[in-house]
């Protein structure tokens, strides 16, 4: 039962135990327990890869403690983010975040830029687009030459307006020259029910969202929104969006980034502890698995790398808000430059 | 895979449990601390399974589920010990079980109602776990065709429903308080847009406002001035009476637990809609079918009955669309989801394949899980009712902290003991002037369903509103807050009553 009360106390130890510790040298670093603050609530998928990447991290850590919290709320999980921020720059505050973070700062949420922190990328799935399964559309190549007949006459369901679906059927329609009727949802699942129903006619998520509904043939997938296609177990080839739009290349792909974040400016033993055990752990069984099972492409990238996906996230989803007045902070006066 | 392997593993798995002392204990415990966690105020069924979540990551995954299934059903059972003890109900999805079970409690039958719930959450919880087995294919298809216009309807009917039920004065003052709920609700973000509406420009509001503050300072704030200020007790003496089940007063209410479990399952089943409305839906079934409909309000068990075997039986009710297509039906369901894929289990169709034992498993533990609550619930209640008679001096105060702890428990947002605070005075306000605080809260929550659905299915229709009388299930749903709204007014309840007597006369 210890583990049990550490776990239900979890929130109000860790902020104890925060406001109490002094800054102590890093060379041993973990030397006491680090609490990885995820912005988004429990149980859904950015707090399920946190949860799961920090337990194999313990391990890689020799049994050193990783609590991990939530902190919801604000815009674009604006309020853990602010949170962690204002924590010493030490490494034992870390953020859970994933790629719609990015919106925070042109929302009002907060007025920093993503690069203030150093961000370690476990993976995403990538987009699809699907169709009712009793749908007279049999391939892309179908639903696009109906949509260029009647423009904007299809309805298409994605997660609400900036998110990272919608970001991708915009994408589909710039690239695709075709205007639907696009209709939002809050959240994926609720899209992906209104297709199974035939309330929308398409739907736009990813595909650890979809396989099951695939899977059960209630929903048919068209394409990948990705450069490859992907082979589903019991299903088949899904082919690549890219084969027979080819321009999509100019816009696609936008891809889902969940992992976590240590702020920028913390020391350099710290970031290469923080490396070596994230790398320990993407190389895990229980991480392989849980990316085959949940059809995640695992990404890995830290550092750099890392920084450059998360910048291009940045002005993408900062100028299509914008132009959606959706944004309340003009990018430009954050110095976001345009994609 | 035949009936009888089916079978066979169901009882293979019961036994299993059974026999090894670490699942019993298990079962127990977090049946227990499920029950605490529906008890205390702020602390939900969803925001308990999402942190045994973590905890059970290192156990095997049959382990686990047995924690996270005895969690979700204790912590649904005891949102109604505060609603019948206190009148402040736990949870939401309580707040209609305060309509009888409180009367009860203060006129000193807080042991029998406490006894009462048990027994109904038990069948409840039974019943669901049964159309879960049996009845998933039907349901699934059913629930599966709710589209944007039946959710803003079933929405708007759970509000209005709420405030009928409520009002202690006159039925619009129900629906005034539900619509202020609603008006509330749209505060914050936009869903579908992203626009900000009435956020003032504060970044605290545009999340919006949070349920878990606003039903605490909604039930918990007034109750606690209200004591202060007439200096009541909060119960008479309580007699200690029967805890134990009371077979004739269940037998007797048979066809109110049958109904109740039925719609129970069948709301829990519609992916995102879950206790909050069951229990009031339930409870308006069974007033609306009784032959003293006079009494509901003032300590009718049928009312209490109907209230918690309709929130448990939503559970079964919940899974259902969860294990068949991988969509949570609840809140809470959302959590198991979460849970379930950390164990590498992904429910869904392809679950019956990779793991074909998993329904009959997941039905073993359900019949752990609501053995383990009925266990609990015995042996607690008679502790529990003494809770009245700690004096309110002392008892208010550590009401009033395990209101502001579970109020910035959440989301670590000081922000919301401001709401919580703001809130709970206008709540005193409204009740002073005899307007019910359920639908207020009832409003907030399902505000966002009733708005977005409307929205969508202007978007959708392009503007046509024919959908919401065209589609079967719609205009149901119609008819029924038609009928609920009309029923109350002064000239067609005495034309009805009229026709009544002209019949009764005629057949006579």
């Amino acid at each position: 039962m210890t583990h049990n009360l550490k776990t239900l106390l979890g929130p109000f130890a860790a902020a104890a135990l925060l406001a109490a510790s002094p800054a102590i040298a890093q060379d041993d670093y973990p030397s006491r327990p680090i609490t990885n603050v995820v912005v988004w609530s429990a149980g859904g998928g950015t707090d399920t890869v946190n949860r799961l990447i920090m337990a194999e991290m313990e391990k890689a850590f020799d049994g050193a403690t990783i609590n991990t919290v939530n902190r919801t709320g604000g815009v674009g999980g604006s309020n853990g983010m602010s949170y962690v921020f204002g924590q010493p720059s030490d490494g034992y505050t870390l953020v859970g975040l994933s790629e719609s973070v990015v919106t925070a700062a042109v929302q009002g949420g907060w007025d920093q830029r993503i690069d203030v922190w150093d961000i370690f990328i476990v993976g995403g799935s990538p987009d699809l687009i699907s169709v009712t399964a009793n749908s007279e559309y049999e391939t892309l190549d179908d639903l696009i030459t109906a949509a260029k007949d009647n423009p904007g006459s299809i309805r298409a369901g994605a997660s609400a307006a900036g998110s990272i679906h919608h970001l991708n059927l915009l994408a589909l329609e710039n690239g695709a020259d075709v205007e639907f009727n696009y209709i939002p949802y809050d959240g994926s699942a609720p899209a992906q029910n209104a297709a199974v129903a035939g309330e929308v006619q398409l739907v736009v998520t990813s595909l650890a969202e979809q396989q099951q509904l695939i899977q059960a043939g209630r929903l048919r997938p068209l394409a990948m929104l990705t450069p490859d296609g992907f082979t589903l177990d019991g299903i088949g080839d899904i082919p690549s969006a890219f084969d027979s739009f080819p321009d999509l290349a100019e816009y696609l792909p936008i891809s889902q980034a969940i992992g976590f974040g240590v702020k920028a400016d913390a020391p350099d033993e710290v970031k290469a502890a923080l490396t070596e055990a994230f790398e320990v752990a993407m190389d895990s069984d229980a991480i392989k698995e849980f990316g085959r099972n949940n059809y995640y492409t695992l990404s890995g990238a830290t550092g750099e790398e890392s920084k450059k996906i998360f910048n291009n996230l940045e002005a993408l989803f900062a100028w299509t808000l914008w132009d959606l007045d959706a944004a309340t902070v003009n990018p430009e006066d954050l110095g976001i430059p345009k994609p | 895979m035949g009936t009888f392997d089916q079978l066979g593993a169901f009882g293979g798995a019961i036994v299993s449990m059974l026999l090894d002392p670490w699942s019993v204990a298990i079962v127990l415990g977090a049946s227990f601390l499920g029950i605490v966690f529906g008890a205390l105020p702020g602390l939900t069924a969803t925001l308990g399974v999402g942190l045994l979540a973590t905890l059970t990551y290192g156990f095997g995954y049959q382990t686990a589920l047995l924690a996270l299934i005895a969690m979700y059903v204790g912590a649904i059972y005891g949102g109604s010990y505060p609603s019948i003890l206190l009148n402040i109900p736990g949870t939401a999805a309580s707040a209609a079980s305060a309509m009888d079970g409180y009367p009860m409690a203060a006129r000193g039958e807080g042991g029998r109602a406490l006894g009462l719930t048990t027994t109904a959450s038990f069948i409840g919880t039974l019943l669901g776990m049964v159309a879960l087995v049996v009845l998933s294919p039907l349901i699934v298809e059913v629930a599966l065709g709710f589209t944007s216009y039946e959710f803003c309807l079933l929405a708007i009917f759970g509000i209005i429903i709420s405030g009928t039920l409520q009002s202690p004065d006159l039925v619009i003052k129900g629906w005034i308080a539900g619509f202020i709920g609603l008006a509330l609700s749209v505060i914050g973000r936009d869903p579908l847009m992203f626009y900000p509406r009435y956020t003032f420009g504060l970044p605290a509001l545009d999340s919006g406002l949070e349920v878990v503050p606003v039903l605490i300072g909604a039930f918990a704030i007034p109750q606690i001035i209200t004591t202060i200020r007439t200096g009541a007790p909060l119960a008479s003496r309580q007699a200690m009476g029967r805890i134990v089940p009371e077979i004739g007063t269940i037998f007797r209410n048979l066809k109110h637990i049958v109904r109740s479990a039925f719609i129970g399952v069948g709301i829990g089943a519609v992916p995102g809609v879950g206790e909050d409305i069951a229990g009031w839906v339930s409870y308006g079934a069974a007033k609306s079918t009784s032959r003293h409909p006079e009494k509901f309000g003032t300590g009718e068990p049928a009312g209490l009955i109907s209230a918690e075997t309709a929130n448990n039986a939503c559970i079964g009710g919940a899974l259902i669309p969860l294990v068949t297509l991988g969509i949570p039906g609840s809140p809470p369901a959302v959590m198991l989801l979460g849970a379930l894929m950390l164990h590498g289990l992904t429910p869904g169709p392809m679950l019956s394949i990779s793991r074909p034992t998993f329904l009959a498993e997941l039905a073993a533990v359900m019949v752990l899980a609501s053995a383990a609550m009925c266990i609990n619930g015995l042996v607690l209640a008679r502790q529990v009712v003494k809770v009245l008679r700690v004096p309110s001096p002392i008892f208010l105060p550590i009401v009033a902290v395990l209101s502001v702890l579970g109020s910035y428990a959440l989301g670590l947002n000081i922000a919301n003991l401001y709401l919580m605070l703001i809130v709970g005075v206008a709540a005193y306000l409204l009740t002073a002037m005899r307007y019910p605080i359920a639908p207020l809260v009832i409003g907030v929550i399902l505000g966002p369903m009733a708005d977005e659905n409307l929205r969508r299915a202007l978007m959708v229709g392009q503007g046509d509103l024919t959908g919401f009388y065209t589609r079967p299930v719609s205009l149901i749903l119609i008819a029924a807050i038609a009928l609920t709204v009309f029923s109350q007014m002064p000239v067609i309840r005495r034309g009805l009553a009229r026709l009544v007597t002209r019949g009764a006369a005629k057949s006579a």
